[in-house]
């Protein structure tokens, strides 16, 4: 039994770590105003670029990290945009991104014959000292170092949000951009900006599945991943922390999947891969029982800014 | 130049600016001739479809070889695929749109045209009723099932505010992991390996009426006219008018608000359901893994470009219908994944919101 715990939580950040970061990734962006849909596809973008380049370079997994940060950044331009310069209504702009990368993914990944390619991967980081204490060394002090980058990426952009004049500048954007365009800051620049920078976080997710966690390219597979992690920054009513807890649990909920077959337990193997989703839901149903709708959502949530149109 | 500059004058233009602080302006329209809209949405539909044939040209696929597939489509046969093709896609279509009008964002296409396959499946496998009703009973079966599945998504915004978006996309995967489990359990064909179930009788098919004619056009197309009258003279339909065009209006005059919705949510979901069922019943005459694979973009971009008209669905249907089966012969001859498919469409739907813009907006640079 304990042998089941220690495994099992031992693999719950690897799996909470994609739905942190991007999840993370998509607070920074609507936090700014953007109702940010984008996250399927850009993690599928990361994905298939950190596989692509660990192929193509000599397999630095540091290296593919990057390269899926900046190439999520990139595609997150297309969304941006769309989005902050066109206009263009934000759910369905959003849900064009994602089909576009779905479908760009798959023809690159086939093109350049990623497919099923196996691939180093990240070595894990013993802690020393701690990583001896039993149980506790385990779960905590063996990880691979995206684990610990993901807590201290945590701090940095929940101080940067919340006490830098950047942060306060995006939010301001998000909760009255009327206001903040009289007071002189560019509503477009911060929206641009909070968009790509969050891109890049959840391009690093993605990265991070395929690089670290499955260590190949399969076509497709973030596997809803990014729609999650949509109904995570809901969950999380847009602040960083909370998305960190609530990440957590969905981890663990992803990862007791593969270590109850592996103990012998026989249930429907279908039907429990539905419990991520399954999860969401009811977490989704107890944040709209529970919690008053729209008190703490970013005000200008979905709503493009033209300085002169009337609403 | 155009007599809506005129608009400007409420703000910066107000005040003459300072030197050197030359920028580019906004201006919002208040009308545009219908020939210059047509103009900006041809263009930059065009810039589109240019976008798209490039991506395919660096894929491998030169613009002469697509064009040669693409006038391949037109021949007798594969005409037959395209009207075979076009039933499901004008029925989720349809199935969008109607949601769409009332602002409910129906994204569980697939999910509901899996429970249509899987309800009608059911009729089959279980061989209820009498063959002569069968195949009716397989219809009513699929509507009532993507219904159902799509009133749940309906029911937990309604009940619990939790988001359309996010339900509708998520119950999806549980839909596809419960036609997996059915397919790879109970239903799995015995005589194959394959997760498939047991084919259909020949009495439980959509068949052929004649002309390269499928009745699942047929289908297709009632259900079209139906919606059409619903929308444009029913009392439903003049409520869903009114609830889009003013939500609180429509709550202060005492409009059924939930009724409408959940009536609209699950008529959306009959009709994915349906597109199921058409496409189990003639396409693939079994329930397999992917009958649903790649139709919810499918769906939205048709509404989207139909601008929620029943009629025009029909139109745009068929022309996806065309782009899928170029698609599949693409899969076939090229080893292009059908993903591309998914990529022209949202290349399709992103140009041509992206020339509303300029059908709304006028630039200016102020110097």
């Amino acid at each position: 039994m304990l042998a089941f715990l220690t495994s099992w939580l031992a693999d719950a950040p690897i799996t909470a770590v994609p739905y942190a970061l991007a999840a993370l990734g998509l607070i920074i962006s609507e936090r700014s105003g953007v109702l940010n849909l984008t996250a399927e596809g850009l993690m599928l973008v990361g994905a298939l670029t950190g596989v692509g380049s660990c192929l193509t370079f000599d397999g630095h997994p540091g290296l593919a990290l990057v390269v899926a940060m900046v190439s999520a950044s990139c595609v997150s331009l297309l969304f941006a945009g769309l989005v902050v310069v066109l206009r263009v209504n934000q759910v369905i702009a959003g849900l064009s991104v994602v089909f576009f990368c779905q479908g760009l993914t798959g023809l690159v990944g086939t093109l350049a014959n990623w497919q099923n390619k196996h691939i180093e991967g990240m070595a894990h980081l013993a802690i020393w000292p701690f990583s001896e204490i039993p149980v506790i060394g385990r779960i905590f002090f063996m990880q691979d170092p995206v684990v610990y980058l993901t807590v201290v990426i945590f701090f940095l952009v929940n101080y940067w949000l919340s006490s830098t004049m950047m942060g306060l500048r995006i939010r301001s954007v998000g909760e009255n951009p009327a206001a903040a365009d009289a007071a002189g800051i560019s509503v477009a620049l911060h929206r641009v900006l909070a968009i790509v920078l969050g891109s890049s976080l959840i391009g690093l997710a993605g990265g991070y599945i395929s690089v670290v966690n499955v260590k190949l390219w399969v076509t497709g597979m973030t596997g809803g991943r990014g729609w999650i992690a949509v109904a995570l920054v809901v969950f999380a009513r847009w602040a960083p922390w909370p998305a960190l807890w609530g990440a957590l649990l969905f981890g663990c909920i992803e990862a007791v999947i593969p270590h109850i077959a592996a103990a012998g337990i026989r249930v429907p193997q279908y039907l429990m891969m539905m419990t991520p989703y399954l999860a969401t839901i009811a977490v989704m149903i107890w944040v709209g029982a529970t919690q008053r709708v729209g008190s703490s959502e970013p005000g200008a949530l979905g709503q493009p800014h033209v300085r002169e149109e009337r609403r | 130049m155009h007599d809506s500059s005129a608009l400007s004058s409420t703000g910066e233009t107000a005040s003459p600016p300072a030197a050197g602080r030359s920028r580019f302006v906004l201006d919002v329209r208040q009308s545009l001739p219908a020939w210059k809209q047509s103009l900006f949405l041809a263009v930059s539909l065009g810039l589109g479809l240019a976008l798209s044939v490039a991506i395919l040209w660096v894929a491998g696929i030169s613009p002469i070889d697509l064009a040669g597939e693409l006038a391949g489509v037109f021949n007798a046969d594969s005409l037959r695929g395209v009207l075979v093709q076009a039933a499901p896609l004008m029925l989720v279509g349809l199935a969008a749109s109607l949601a769409f009008r009332i602002g409910f964002w129906n994204l569980g296409l697939d999910g509901q045209m899996v429970f249509g396959g899987i309800f009608a499946g059911a009729i089959s496998i279980y061989q209820i009723g009498p063959p002569s009703t069968r195949l009716l009973l397989m219809g009513i079966a699929a509507a009532v099932g993507g219904s159902l599945w799509c009133l749940l998504a309906g029911f937990l915004k309604l009940r619990f505010r939790v988001n359309e978006i996010i339900a509708t996309l998520l119950l999806n995967y549980v839909a596809v992991y419960f036609l997996f489990h059915l397919l790879y359990g109970a239903w799995q064909d015995a005589k194959t390996a394959f997760p498939q179930s047991t084919p259909f009788q020949p009495f439980e098919r959509l068949t052929d009426l004649g002309y390269g004619i499928n009745s699942g056009l047929l289908i297709a197309i009632v259900a079209i006219l139906a919606a059409a009258w619903l929308i444009h003279y029913s009392r439903i339909g003049f409520y869903m008018r009114f609830i889009s065009a003013n939500p609180s209006m429509a709550k202060v005059v005492g409009i059924p608000i939930r009724a409408v919705t959940l009536w609209t949510v699950a008529i959306s979901g009959a009709c994915a359901g349906l597109a199921g069922f058409v496409n189990v019943a003639s396409q693939e005459g079994r329930l397999t893994e992917s009958y649903a694979d790649g139709y919810v973009f499918s769906g939205v971009l048709i509404a989207f470009l139909s601008r929620n008209d029943p009629i025009v669905v029909a139109v745009v249907g068929f022309l996806i219908a065309v782009l899928f089966i170029t698609g599949q012969t693409l899969q076939v001859f090229y080893q292009i994944p059908f993903t591309m498919v998914q990529m022209i469409e949202a290349i399709i739907v992103m140009s041509v919101a992206s020339s509303e813009f300029f059908i709304r907006h006028r630039i200016r640079w102020i110097r």
